[in-house]
């Protein structure tokens, strides 16, 4: 399941800015690599485990339960109103939010989370962190639950790789990173006890991450959506293949003899 | 408008009010129409083409934009800034409105569906609600008229409950997609027929409207006027005779009345100024949509009409109505990984299931006196803010997962209608008033058992549907918390129903009210019952045939 986690960023050097806008800060977001170097502490994020266990020097198993008690100032901002320029959408609708270090974890985790794939991007190469900081600073009600969520869980993640690694999450090796990530990557039945909060927790990361990265050019061209390509006269409605493909779905599953008359 | 000798006056140039307009000015009455909401071009403001990607939040819907960022309504929604409206206790009712020209066509489904004359007459069938004061044979030619000036795709099916277009009205639907067909033969094997969903899309060009392309959602506008929306057609061609004058940003605050309860006009708000103004007109229509334009007559208060204007019946405000909704659906095996094509066509159902119970109602097998249709959401569409299905893990094996399951989600709308109550209706807020110092409405709702058991039934029938699919539905909800909220399918209707006696009735059916006879109303407030079809076809088919008959009156000098 987890092989593929060649992380681009890791290997990216460039400087991260702040203050400027969405979509220039969209061009210079590869730069969060370089978060291995910087502090380890979450600023503006006051984390603490709350029940911290066993944190022993060069401890690599699963930690017991804990959850970060974050304390988050409230966002203040307003949204971009009822009538907002739909031609040229507003860059910079709100202020962000996430810190330099935040960014940093969304970055590496947006990688794991979707790798290069060949020519296909990794999530960090088309900018999928701005989304999430852009998605987590809204003013409005869902994001600011995801806010919630979201910093608790990179906050966990970091709480972790301290308590079994005795480092942040971007700084530690690809084996160390795999390990926490199998513990908490899948919500399921079988999920432990002491990993199902944060296991629900960053399934709504992994979703807001997957989302940004599919609504890119590159994303979108990556799923096969091949919609919104103007048509001159009729719809031509599906391809032969499509039509044979169900035909097959049709006799599997006994319907065959229902079939919708389709006009040749 | 002092150099514009008007003698109709429109309020509101959403579906009723700009077929209004359209009409009267082609047969050369002079019209002012007034919207409460700003000027709109969709021409120049319509994000054609624009990606979710592009918008903030990638396109998705909060209390700003509640259908998404790029949805083509313009200060509105559930909730207009400073315009509120309240609930009674116990009650939760959603109202949309927009505050835009050409109203909430801008960016209504499109759905056309004609009601026949089994719809018009439920109540001499089941006893339940009210007739309506025709029947569907008084209308049928109207629907045609209706539909080749708007611009209508779809089929004659043969189906009880969808009635013929005369032959070469309706445009051609395009081909069903590949979910469609699967869920129809689904469908099919348990005897429930599919058909062509009848929408208000060009397939064909219609005067200066061109055929749709089959690309960018019909919800963000359609700036080349294939989607149906008044800001394209009717009210450009009502501008084209001459004879229409527009004022935007003028929110109606009451109708006036003289000693003899003659309507002479109307009060409005210029929004931009926050000044009140009064014109006079010979003729009033008010348009404003169903519960607007209840709440104006509610507040067009005097010694004569202590309760209301044309409420001698007591009936403005009452006999609210929605379309019952409820969404129910699931991730489909047979579906996943299925081959990539283009599946956008135009934008939403090609294929849906009508009501099928008619026959099985007759027989009395059904605990439910009123029918239903299953609207299909299923297809490859644009990425945005969500993904379909339950994902696990990291890394390629997850975005493979994402790949198998794109397009294989099918989810059921159902879409029913429901049977007037004395729980549900609207009247005035004594305390609460906008921001125009004009008294808010207050919503008063509850279902019934009627609209509960028929939900009960639709999740029961999507359940077999999806049976047939392969996908076993283990947990159905209950209907109490499967059905939608009043007001969230967005037909408001019945606040001013017409009828046959001003007993029980405002208007007759001609939209006159009883009251006040040069006081018209052609909005959905109009609606005798809601059958399950979608309102603003016939609201559209009313005004024509209401205007054309208001303007006979007009040429004889009868008003």
């Amino acid at each position: 399941m987890a092989k593929d986690q060649n992380n681009t960023v890791d290997q990216q050097e460039m400087q991260y800015k702040s203050g400027i806008t969405r979509r220039d800060s969209l061009k210079l977001m590869m730069a969060l690599a370089a978060s291995a170097l910087l502090p380890a502490a979450l600023t503006g994020c006051d984390s603490a485990p709350v029940s911290k266990t066993d944190v022993g020097a060069g401890v690599a198993k699963a930690s017991t339960e804990h959850w970060p008690d974050l304390k988050l100032s409230p966002i203040t901002a307003t949204g971009y109103g009822k009538d907002p320029n739909l031609i040229l959408p507003p860059e910079s609708p709100w202020p962000l939010t996430l810190t330099q270090a935040q960014l940093s974890l969304v970055a590496v985790l947006s990688d794991i989370l979707v790798p290069r794939e060949g020519s296909v991007p990794s999530a960090s190469e088309v900018h999928v962190p701005a989304v999430v900081d852009e998605w987590v600073s809204a003013p409005y009600e869902r994001q600011q639950e995801d806010r919630v969520t979201i910093l608790s869980a990179l906050a966990w993640i970091d709480d972790e790789a301290q308590m079994r690694f005795d480092n942040t999450f971007v700084a530690l090796d690809k084996t160390q990173r795999k390990a926490i990530m199998d513990d908490i990557a899948y919500d399921i039945a079988e999920t432990p006890a002491q990993f199902k909060r944060i296991a629900t927790a960053f399934g709504r990361f992994r979703a807001l991450v997957l989302a940004a990265f599919f609504c890119t050019p590159e994303g979108t061209k990556d799923i096969g959506y091949l919609g919104n390509v103007p048509i001159g006269g009729d719809y031509p409605g599906p391809t032969k293949e499509a039509y044979e493909h169900l035909d097959k779905v049709l006799a599997d599953l006994g319907l065959t003899e229902y079939a919708y008359p389709i006009q040749a | 408008m002092k150099d514009f000798d008007f003698e109709v006056l429109v309020v509101g140039s959403g579906a009723g009010g700009s077929m209004a307009a359209y009409e009267l000015t082609k047969a050369g009455h002079k019209v002012l129409m007034l919207e409460a909401g700003r000027d709109y071009n969709p021409k120049t403001e319509t994000p054609m083409f624009k990606r979710n990607g592009e918008a903030p939040l990638m396109g998705a819907g909060n209390k700003d934009k509640d259908f998404g960022f790029y949805d083509a309504t313009v200060d509105g929604g559930w909730q207009v800034p400073d315009e509120p409206y309240t609930a009674a206790e116990n009650s939760e009712f959603l109202w949309w409105r927009s505050r835009m020209l050409g109203g909430r066509t801008n960016h209504w489904g499109r759905y056309s569906l004609r009601f026949s004359e089994h719809d018009f007459k439920g109540k001499s069938r089941d006893g339940l609600g009210a007739d309506w004061p025709f029947d569907y044979d008084d209308i049928a030619p109207w629907y045609d008229k209706t539909e080749a000036l708007v611009g209508v795709c779809g089929t004659n099916t043969g189906l009880d409950d969808m009635p013929p277009s005369s032959d070469g009205i309706l445009q051609p639907p395009p081909k069903p997609r590949i979910t469609e067909l699967l869920i129809a033969a689904a469908a099919n094997k348990l005897g429930i027929p599919s058909a062509p969903m009848h929408r208000a899309v060009l397939t064909r060009p219609l005067d200066s409207r061109a055929a749709c392309f089959y690309a960018t959602p019909c919800g963000h506008g359609c700036s080349i006027g294939a989607a149906f929306q008044t800001t394209t057609s009717l009210i450009p061609m009502a501008r084209a005779t001459g004879n229409l004058q527009v004022i935007t940003d003028a929110m109606v605050k009451s109708v006036d009345t003289d000693e003899n309860g003659k309507v002479t006009g109307v009060s409005y708000v210029d929004k931009k100024t926050a000044t009140v103004h009064q014109l006079k007109a010979k003729v009033v229509i008010l348009a404003a949509s169903a519960c607007e334009s209840a709440r104006l007559l509610l507040n067009s208060k005097s010694t004569r009409f202590p309760n209301g204007l044309a409420n001698s019946s007591g009936q403005v405000g009452k006999n609210l109505m929605d379309s019952t909704g409820a969404n129910i659906g699931a991730m489909v095996p047979a579906l996943q990984g299925r081959p990539a094509y283009n599946e956008d066509g135009h934008t939403a159902n090609h294929l849906f299931i009508p009501w099928w119970g008619h026959k099985a109602q007759e027989r009395k097998e059904l605990d439910f006196p009123r029918g239903y249709h299953f609207e299909i959401g299923a297809r490859f569409r644009e990425p945005g803010a969500g993904i379909e299905g339950n994902v696990q893990g990291y890394g390629l094996e997850l975005k493979r997962q994402v790949k198998h399951n794109y397009g294989a989600y099918v989810g059921f709308a159902l879409r029913g209608e429901m049977v007037p109550n004395e729980f549900c209706y609207m009247d005035i807020d004594p305390e609460v008033k906008d921001k125009w110092g004009i008294p808010v409405a207050r919503f008063h709702w509850k279902w019934s058992e009627h609209e509960l058991k028929q939900v009960e039934h639709g999740l029961k029938t999507a359940q077999a549907i999806f049976a047939e699919m392969g996908v076993t539905l283990s947990e159905l909800p209950t209907p109490e918390q499967a059905i939608l909220k009043g007001g969230e399918i967005i037909h408001e209707v019945g606040t001013t129903r017409m009828g046959a006696s001003p007993k029980d009735s405002v208007t007759n059916q001609w939209g006159q009210s009883w009251d006040c006879p040069n006081l018209f109303v052609m909005d959905g407030g109009v609606f005798a019952s809601n059958p399950h079809k979608n309102c603003t076809l016939t609201i559209m088919t009313l005004a024509m045939r209401n205007s054309s008959w208001l303007s006979a009156q007009l040429k004889q000098g009868a008003i």
